[in-house]
């Protein structure tokens, strides 16, 4: 009995290890057969008849109702299609991830850079280029920089739903009260140096906010003309010039005290302490209009675009992408309904609302708030990037993020901290490889 | 498994018809727990076990390639050995003054007091709040403009002296590196070990003692109530006093269950991950990165916030960890067992 027991268990024990390997690798990715019998054509895709497609991503009520917004639209252009939205507001990917491991995730995604190499680059998502050509969508359509993130061997695994980049965020009194001019378009790094300087030491406000944050660092180091590896995501570049001397001068900033943490002035983050009046000026995004709107409606703010460094403007894009599960049981129908989302209308439409800046490089002039159109020119410059590094892009930004927390802390110098981060760096580069 | 203890018996004489039945039938009843637990532990631990020795990222099929994720794991200085060097400052700190707070708590509640039942319940407070709230609770208290602060000033201000806000939550300057500074000197980052757990990682370790010391509490209070009265007497006739009767007669009576504080205290602390998660993520300069939380960001690729996924080395880690836990507790068994038999 004690022995068939065991041999039980262990029959048991490798049915469930050969199920673990059994559905890998099974499938490529491609575009299935386009022609499915007898239902309608929505966005020049012939869509499985009474299709039902789950579709899920992050987002807070605003984002929410923006995407139901969506769907309505969507189902007036293709009312034979339902959509069963299924919103998952915090930790979004890791859900995803284990959902797309146990075979049961929903037909159509948010995709980050995490998600892109988890799913993108192991088959899970479908590639959209043959949907894209049938709706007449071509990748020149975007924004240069927003596809890079998206496109594994010259194929579309997602199309960007939004895109949002930094901007010299700043408060107007604090500048009249320092007797200095304000910021303008045209201000250098070295502009900035000075008037925080001035601020710090006229005013309360503390100069320029910025933590020891890789992102917020990036339009430092991309207008010095430097990255963070190279184009082919083999080497790490954090040992460059370029890199040593922007934060240099945000080390001699920090070490001056014209720049300041959220921290050090009792914030949560540097926008909200340009809201709590704290600091006088700040890198931040569009996300700073809604959020001054709803929380600090009485505080007058205005954006420019960043400062330009030494080789040009630079800035650096953030972008999410909505893609498609391979697995999907109805790919046209899922196919069809993310490229409605992103598509031009649909764009166009959220645009309307504020809440996220078009992906097409002909709708920019859609967005309408004027420090919207400020932050957003960044997105435009030759020199502003994804930060994508690749597989193992959260390393090596993690790796840029450390060095600038050792320099703030005093713990090593520029030189030290990103020579460390090169090393950092290009080992999570070669685990990728 | 209750039923097999009369197998062997059963064997020598063979089986006779009622005791086969009798047999089938025990197992019958264990079927569904002898199910879930093959498939959900056993299953699952050979399969993690599996993995371990392989390349693996979810989606496609798993690499065989050796002892190469134990190496990587054990070589890995940022990684994981400096996670093992911050749990081991965890485990020797929170446990000792987690049991001891435990204990000292039960002691105050076993007595006849006034509102014995409303202290019994406040005290139990913070272990039946899910440890995310207390973590957010800690977060604003910890600020750099935050009560803590506030409260070290207006001490430091009775006297006349000066407090300069520490950044609770993001300050990597560690014990010894502190008490080396008094008196001058410097430990250098590259001897990071001898730093000594960092400020935020005490700050992590004050919140731990203070949440899971009344979960113990309420074990030290059944086994209070436990002790004989009996004995008491016997020691009062032989003139022990109150303190005597401490050290003497409650505390020997109480050791299986510190016993069992201590263990279950021990892999508790070795675990810890949501209030890493929660208010650190691993920093300032990984010294509150621990072993969990380590696996978690390998296992799903969110170092970082995207990293490749390496369920194959997290696994390697996990099992190393595994090892490690086996192994203190083997220690401590050994420690706090000894002489217990004897009561």
């Amino acid at each position: 009995m004690k022995r068939l027991l065991l041999v039980t268990m262990l029959m048991l024990t490798m049915l469930l290890a050969a199920c673990g390997g059994a559905s890998d690798g099974d499938n490529t990715g491609d575009a299935t057969d386009m022609a499915a019998e007898g239902g309608d054509t929505c966005m020049g895709i012939a869509v499985e008849p009474d299709a039902t497609v789950v579709f899920s991503g992050w987002g807070d009520e605003t984002e929410q109702q923006v995407y139901r917004d969506s769907i309505t639209r969507f189902n007036e252009a293709c009312p034979s299609v339902t959509i069963d939205y299924q919103p998952v507001p915090a930790d979004f990917q890791t859900q995803i991830k284990a959902a797309f491991a146990g075979g049961d995730a929903p037909d159509v995604i948010y995709v980050d850079d995490s998600l892109m190499t988890a799913l993108g680059r192991t088959g899970q998502l479908l590639a959209l280029d043959d949907f894209m050509a049938s709706a007449d969508i071509t990748r020149e359509e975007f924004v240069p920089a927003l596809l890079d993130i998206f496109t594994v061997d010259g194929k579309t695994y997602a199309l960007p739903k939004d895109w949002g980049t930094l901007g010299l965020v700043y408060l107007p009194e604090a500048f009249a009260e320092a007797g200095i001019d304000e910021p303008t378009a045209d201000w250098t790094w070295e502009d900035l140096r000075t008037a925080a300087q001035a601020l710090a030491e006229n005013t309360e406000y503390g100069g320029f906010c910025q933590g020891a944050d890789w992102a917020r660092f990036a339009p430092w180091a991309f207008s010095y003309g430097a990255t963070f590896t190279n184009d082919d995501w083999t080497s790490a570049t954090l040992d460059n010039e370029g890199i040593e001397t922007a934060a240099q001068i945000v080390a001699d900033m920090k070490q001056e005290g014209s720049l300041v943490t959220a921290a050090d002035v009792g914030a949560g983050w540097c926008g909200e302490a340009i809201g709590k009046k704290l600091v006088a000026t700040t890198l931040e995004g569009g996300w700073m209009v809604n959020f001054m709107r709803n929380d600090f409606a009485d505080v007058e703010w205005k954006a420019v675009p960043v400062p330009s460094g030494p080789e040009g403007k630079a800035d650096i894009i953030f972008t999410n992408g909505i893609g498609v599960n391979a697995q999907s049981d109805n790919p046209n129908a899922a196919a069809a309904f993310a490229l409605f989302v992103t598509g031009r209308d649909n764009q166009a439409a959220i645009a309307e609302t504020g809440f996220a800046y078009p992906a097409r490089s002909d709708q920019l002039d859609l967005i309408k708030d004027e420090n919207d159109k400020a932050i957003s020119e960044g997105g435009t410059y030759e020199l502003t990037r994804v930060a994508n590094w690749g597989p193992n892009t959260g390393r090596v930004n993690d790796a840029v993020g450390k060095a600038l927390e050792r320099i703030y802390l005093g713990e090593q110098t520029v030189s030290e901290a990103f020579t460390q981060a090169q090393g950092e760096a290009q080992q999570a580069l070669d685990d990728a490889q | 498994m209750a039923a097999s203890a009369k197998s062997p018996v059963a064997r020598k004489r063979g089986l006779t018809a009622r005791e086969r039945d009798e047999a089938i039938t025990g197992y019958l009843f264990l079927s569904p727990y002898l199910l879930v637990t093959a498939i959900f532990t056993v299953g699952i631990i050979a399969f993690a076990l599996y993995i371990s020795f392989t390349s693996y990222n979810l989606f496609q099929a798993p690499q065989f390639n050796g002892l190469e994720n134990y190496q990587k794991a054990l070589t890995d200085t940022n990684g994981f050995i400096r996670s093992l060097v911050n749990i081991f400052w965890y485990v020797i700190t929170v446990v000792p003054f987690q049991t001891a707070a435990a204990l000292m708590l039960a002691l105050i509640l076993n007595r006849k007091i006034r509102g014995q039942q409303f202290f019994r319940t406040i005290f139990y407070g913070p272990s039946v709040t899910s440890s995310i709230v207390i973590s957010a609770i800690f977060l604003w208290l910890y600020l750099k403009t935050g009560y803590v602060n506030f409260m070290f000033d207006r001490i430091f201000g009775l006297f006349g002296a000066d407090w300069s806000a520490i950044e609770w939550l993001n300050d990597p300057r560690g014990l010894f590196q502190l008490i080396a500074n008094a008196f001058g000197g410097d430990i250098p980052s590259n001897l990071w070990y001898l730093r000594g757990p960092s400020i935020t990682w005490m700050a992590i370790m004050f919140m731990n003692i203070f949440t899971t010391a009344p979960t113990f509490m309420i074990m030290y209070l059944a086994a209070l109530q436990d002790v004989p009265p009996t004995l008491y007497e016997a020691a009062s006739i032989d003139g022990a006093d109150g303190r005597q009767a401490f050290w003497n007669v409650t505390l020997p009576m109480l050791r299986p269950v510190t016993l069992l504080i201590v263990v279950l205290g021990t892999i508790g602390a070795f675990q810890v991950f949501d209030q890493v998660q929660f208010l650190t993520a691993g920093g300032p300069l990984n010294t509150t990165l621990t072993p969990v939380y380590l696996i978690y960001g390998e296992a799903l690729g969110r170092i970082g916030g995207g990293s490749i996924i390496r369920m194959g080395y997290a696994s390697a880690m996990a099992f190393l960890l595994a090892i490690i836990i086996f192994i203190f507790t083997l220690i401590q068994r050994r420690y706090i067992e000894s002489g217990t038999e004897q009561y």
